[in-house]
């Protein structure tokens, strides 16, 4: 058999890395040559927690090579999209439903302007074979634990992997902490059976727009030396100094009200106003 | 934490202040007085008390009960106040010339007794107001207007010398984290006992300039890596391997670093 490759992709703290394990070991389990390899870190701030298994009677690199693996799985949307160019044409996707909005999609810092996909399986019609999208975390959160959602994808995997229930089952039991073998087991076993969703069904992104707060860079002109501190520290760029050396707020509209200009102006020539009313108080 | 908006308590007519661009005496200042406002001192009865140099010359700018007294007897000025108004809040601004070299005698004797006082010593390594001169904190090899070719004294250790004084709070704290700043000097404020709280700051005029460490935004980065939670991990890091690395910088010691409940004077006798 030539080796089968499969990829998981998700946001740390999803158990990405733990189900790849588990992946693996049921693999050898099955008297297979294995190769696993992951890049884990900083997901939750755009980074990327991805795991390629490559298994077979021979396995040369631990890499799946693009456009060449079997199954997909994203466990959450962003990232199944992300890594999709690995998916070999007619390869199957499983997606978990679920959405995590990265906080560098996050573009306004006073409001939130995210330029996330909409969760639509027909965006990609043409790029895969089957697309299994389910609620892995709704799933596990009915069983008991959101946090077995990882053993609902991997249910979900193992349809399209020729590895036995008895292998997936050591495997799980070996891997995940001892107390919730048997959660993870039934979570497995609930992901198999998990039906397709609609996604007309799920609900849109539930962001809750943030009021828009305004802020005014107050600076006395008259106290300020233009020493060039708060320049230096505003995270948003508000403050600069001109050719001539002199402090000019260049972009109020950016300013989120951190207060660091204020804090850090030896001169006591920056304040940050909230308008009266506004969110977050009058000042 | 609410914000305290600090300009009712500065003296609008008096300011600007005198203090250079981007010395950082200011942001500590601004940071005392917010530390006022928290610690609910009303300001009719908070004394700041200060001797002469860059530090003390903040005092006449903020709307307390300020007495600016003769260099470095601001300790013994603000003992007098507290013996004979004991229900006042005193403080005391003083600047490392001032404190611990001219003024060294009555920083430690106002310790010894536990007076309940709060002491804020100003820390820029070098006489600012008089032209840039060697002070006794200044670190060995850095350059001042009297020794040009790098001081070969070591430097005062301020934090050391209040604890074996008998300071009952001994802090020391960067004008590079106002907001550290603002709870240390508000712990000390409330502190019952002599409190010491040794602020690093900056002289971009002088020390800065002499020494090649930049201007305000420099310094205040500078001030950073005083920090021995940050410069002696930098140091240990090493990137290559095989390339000997310099002897770590002295990082110092930051936070409340001494805290004890000891007798205060109050020049009575007990009983």
């Amino acid at each position: 058999m030539s080796a089968r490759g499969v990829v998981l992709a998700g946001v740390g703290g999803q158990g990405v890395v733990l189900a790849s394990a588990v992946l693996a070991e049921a693999a050898l389990q099955s008297g297979f040559e294995v190769k696993q390899s992951e890049v884990h870190g900083m997901a939750q701030r755009g980074g990327a927690v991805v795991s390629h298994i490559r298994y077979g009677d021979t396995v040369a690199s631990p890499i799946v090579p693009l456009a060449t693996a079997d199954v997909l799985a994203g466990f959450e949307w962003a990232e199944a999209l992300r890594w999709l160019p690995y998916l070999a044409p007619g390869g199957a996707l499983v997606v978990d439903a679920r959405r995590i909005v990265p906080p560098g999609a996050c573009r306004d810092h006073r409001r939130w302007g995210v330029p996330y996909p909409p969760l639509d399986p027909t965006s990609i019609a043409g790029r895969t074979g089957a697309v299994v999208l389910i609620d892995a975390t709704g799933i596990a959160g009915t069983l008991g634990n959101v946090k077995a959602a990882n053993s609902v994808v991997m249910g979900a995997v193992s349809r399209f992997l020729d590895l036995s229930d008895a292998a997936w089952e050591k495997a799980i039991a070996r891997f995940v902490p001892p107390r919730t073998v048997d959660l993870n087991i039934e979570a497995f076993h609930a992901g198999q059976q998990a039906e397709t969703l609609d996604p007309a069904d799920i609900p849109e992104l539930g962001l809750d727009p943030l009021p828009e707060r305004h802020y005014h860079i107050d600076v006395n002109e008259a106290w300020c030396k233009d020493c060039g501190i708060c320049p230096s520290i505003c995270p948003e760029f508000c403050l600069a100094l001109d050719d001539a050396h002199r402090l000019v707020v260049v972009d109020e509209e950016a300013c989120t009200g951190c207060r660091l200009c204020e804090v850090l102006c030896p001169d006591f020539a920056i304040r940050i106003v909230t308008p009266v009313g506004a969110q977050g108080g009058a000042r | 934490m609410t914000i305290v908006d600090i300009r009712p308590h500065l003296r609008e007519w008096a300011m600007p202040h005198v203090l250079c661009a981007g010395c950082a005496h200011g942001i500590v200042g601004r940071a005392f007085l917010v530390a006022t406002d928290r610690a609910g001192i009303d300001p009719d009865r908070m004394v700041v008390v200060a001797g002469i140099g860059c530090s003390s010359r903040l005092v006449g700018y903020l709307d307390f009960c300020t007495l600016h007294a003769t260099h470095g007897r601001a300790p013994a000025f603000a003992t007098g106040v507290k013996l004979a108004r004991p229900e006042l809040t005193v403080a005391v601004f003083s600047g490392d010339g001032d404190g611990l070299a001219i003024g060294g005698n009555h920083l430690i004797h106002a310790a010894r007794r536990n007076i309940d006082l709060t002491v804020v010593l100003f820390n820029n390594e070098i006489y600012g107001m008089t032209g840039g001169q060697v002070a006794p904190t200044t670190q060995r090899g850095a350059i001042a207007s009297t020794t040009p070719r790098g001081n070969t004294e070591p430097a005062f250790d301020s934090v050391a010398l209040m604890i074996g004084a008998g300071a009952s709070f001994v802090a020391r704290a960067s004008a590079s984290e106002p907001f550290t700043l603002e709870r240390i000097f508000t712990e000390a404020l409330t502190h019952r006992g002599f409190a010491f709280v040794e602020v690093l700051s900056d002289c971009p005029t002088y020390f800065g300039r002499y020494n090649r460490l930049g201007d305000g935004p420099e310094m205040l980065a500078w001030l950073t890596r005083q920090d021995s939670r940050v410069a002696e991990p930098l140091a240990a890091k090493r990137v290559v391997d095989h390339l000997p690395i310099p002897e770590a910088p002295p990082g110092l010691d930051l936070g409340v670093l001494h805290r004890e409940e000891r007798p205060v004077f109050t020049g009575r006798r007990s009983g």
